[in-house]
């Protein structure tokens, strides 16, 4: 039903997230407070975005806005040619098998094995019979191949944080949304982690939303859009941003928080 | 091939030390509920378990005798015109009274019920009394039971020492068991045995005849409508008797001590105490689980598992805690139960039916658990995952 009626409007069915006078408000009544302001944004398919802005400036709710996590209240929201506004809670959870999440924690169950954790997102499609090999040829694309059957406890910070991202990508999803991924990681697991989520995007053409404070990755993104107080500030191609930001006033801002 | 990654059990089993705890934890609840539950019905069955060996379709008590305890007899005349009814087969007459006997080992003075008849008439047809028939008629002779308490000394045949300050010599035992009425065991002994007792007695002292009867057993003769003729028995006979079938002899002894007695109501307060301990420790474990995984389980939320999935999980732990912890549980109870017949004479028994109930109820206290555990995996916010 919500297909339908999104087919005939979507004549821009290459994006992957459409966005449209978004607002959004924590809390009610006197404590109601707007966090989101108008965001307009599109997201073509195959775009690897990364999402800046001081600390408190929304990044976090609109990536969860646009993961499906929470409900809308206004404007338009649609994700993979779904509307999100006004949508049911059990419709959003399907929404979201077709997004891959990835957190600053890597959340996986201490007590399942890498493989096991991965099993677990190939489970949500109900494919049972090949689901070992598939975790398992993910988790090689990744580096793990010798760390399969390992739990998280006897890996390194940047081989959970390259599990959770095998676990976000398995299902082949056309959204990934990802925030502060490389946070927990020293400079040379953050810089794998990312160049990984690069290639993969870019072999299987998929729309990866990353919200970052480390310019030093910057480079992997085809576009950067900064948030500053709930509004979209700026949205430039990468070349530009770095052209107009020089690096000393981009590294003070990102550590104002 | 569906096989689901068992979260359930890895999440269980991670931590060793805490599944032991709570396989501990649900398998003492399930130790409490038995004990509680067996000594109840211990109690209770103990009560009844003379009268239900008792050889007779019908019984006679005097109208007073309430329950087992009460010493009241009725005259024997009673017997004789009820055999006189069209039906009654036969009539024999049991004579009870408390006598005190000598531990021949410790030389201590302990109370023990006698139960008396004629050694041919088959009052009490139990083995070891048919066996010992004709020893029974010796003079100053009697048999013991077995599962007398240890107080009474050692229990076989051949001892000599002294009941009510006579001599006695044991001839044999037969096995039976102690209720509340019984004292530290049960003497049986032929009825002339009992005059020679207890027939001469101090005016002071309960002296015994063989004119009043303690319980009064009638046979009723194959096919016969044993309600109809109790309760022809019941109209006809004088006041001073009470006429019972078996069975309402059996309940109404039963009743007495559940009704009469806080031993119902005591046990099964126990018991539902010891199933809310239960709750309370299996909703720790769980909610320990929820709450230190509520990231994971938040992010499977994320990547588009339901509500109902994390339900599931939840309950899978409360069930797999049910089954793992039920099992030692029953195992030690079955232990406990023997020791317990074994050393108080009670009538423990680990009946089916008993091993069902309580398995439903560890099961419920096991699902009720995770009922209250898994509100705190439903409400956790999978949007509180990103960010922290
Ligand atoms: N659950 C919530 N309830 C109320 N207010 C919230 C909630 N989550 C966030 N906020 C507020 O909304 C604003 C935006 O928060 P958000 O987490 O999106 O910022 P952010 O850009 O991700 O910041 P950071 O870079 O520090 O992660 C902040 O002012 C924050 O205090
Ligand atoms: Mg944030």
């Amino acid at each position: 039903m919500v297909r339908s009626t999104l087919l005939n409007s979507m004549t821009e069915t290459d994006h992957s997230v459409q966005i449209r006078q978004l607002n959004y408000f924590f809390g009610q009544a006197d404590l109601r407070k707007q966090v989101l302001f108008d965001i307009n944004l599109d997201l073509p398919k195959g775009q690897i975005v990364i999402m800046t802005g001081p600390s408190g400036s929304g990044k976090t709710t609109l990536l969860t806005l646009i993961g499906a996590l929470r409900t809308v209240q206004s404007g338009s929201l649609k994700v993979l040619n779904h509307e999100l506004v006004g949508m049911r809670k059990a419709d959003l959870v399907e929404v979201r098998r077709n997004i891959g999440f990835i957190f600053q924690a890597h959340n996986l169950f201490e007590s399942l094995t890498a493989s096991q954790n991965v099993e677990m997102a190939i489970e949500l499609l109900n494919e049972w019979g090949n689901k070992r090999s598939k975790a398992v040829d993910v988790l090689t694309q990744l580096g793990l191949a010798d760390r399969v059957d390992y739990k998280p406890a006897a890996l390194s910070g940047g081989q959970k944080q390259r599990v959770a991202i095998a676990r976000a990508l398995v299902n082949h999803p056309a959204l990934i949304l990802a925030d502060e991924p490389t946070a927990a990681l020293d400079k040379k697991s953050g810089r794998e982690v990312v160049t990984l989520m690069q290639k993969l995007a870019q072999q299987e053409g998929r729309t990866i939303l990353m919200v970052t404070h480390d310019n030093r990755i910057l480079d992997v993104a085809d576009r950067i859009i900064t948030l500053v107080d709930g509004r979209l500030e700026t949205d430039e191609t990468l070349d530009n941003f770095v052209e107009a930001h020089d690096p000393k006033a981009l590294d003070r801002r990102m550590f104002i928080m | 091939m569906r096989r689901r990654t068992g979260l359930a059990w890895a999440n269980l089993s991670y931590e060793r030390r805490r599944l032991l705890t709570a396989i501990a934890g649900v398998s003492f609840a399930v130790l409490l509920m038995f004990i509680f539950r067996g000594f109840e019905n211990a109690l209770i069955d103990s009560q009844i378990q003379l009268l239900k060996l008792l050889n007779g379709d019908i019984i006679l008590v005097s109208k007073l005798k309430q329950n087992m305890f009460v010493p009241e007899q009725f005259a024997r005349r009673r017997l004789y015109q009820a055999q006189a009814y069209e039906g009654v087969e036969a009539a024999y007459p049991l004579y009870t009274t408390t006598a005190y006997w000598k531990n021949p080992q410790t030389k201590r003075i302990r109370p023990l019920r006698v139960l008396a008849f004629n050694p041919t008439d088959p009052v009490l047809p139990l083995s070891g009394i048919i066996a010992h028939q004709r020893e029974l008629q010796l003079p100053w002779t009697a048999l013991l039971d077995a599962r007398s308490r240890p107080e009474v000394g050692p229990v076989e045949a051949g001892i000599v020492t002294e009941v009510a300050e006579q001599q006695v010599k044991l001839v044999g035992t037969f096995v039976l068991g102690t209720d509340f009425a019984s004292g530290n065991g049960n003497l049986v002994m032929s009825d002339q045995n009992f005059l020679r007792y207890f027939g001469n007695l101090g005016p002071d002292e309960d002296r015994r005849d063989l004119n009043t009867v303690d319980v009064g057993l009638l046979n009723v003769r194959a096919g016969e409508d044993i309600d109809r003729l109790a309760q022809t028995l019941r109209e006809r006979l004088p006041e001073d008797v009470n006429v019972f079938t078996k069975t309402q002899f059996m309940q109404q002894e039963r009743d007495y001590w559940q009704n009469n007695t806080s031993i119902g109501f005591v046990f099964s307060l126990l018991a539902t105490m010891s199933f809310i301990v239960g709750i309370i420790l299996v909703y720790q474990i769980l909610y320990t689980d929820v709450a230190e995984h509520w990231a994971e389980y938040a992010t499977l939320k994320a990547m588009g598992y339901s509500n109902t999935y994390l339900l599931w999980i939840v309950i899978q732990e409360a069930m797999i805690l049910a089954v793992i912890g039920f099992l030692p549980g029953l195992i030690i109870s079955a232990g406990l139960y023997q020791l317990t017949a074994s050393a108080t004479g009670l009538l423990m028994k680990l009946t089916v039916t008993r091993v069902l109930n309580l398995w439903i109820a560890t099961l419920l206290m096991c699902l009720i658990s995770g009922a209250i555990a898994v509100r705190k995996v439903q409400a956790t916010d999978p949007a509180e995952v990103f960010g922290t």
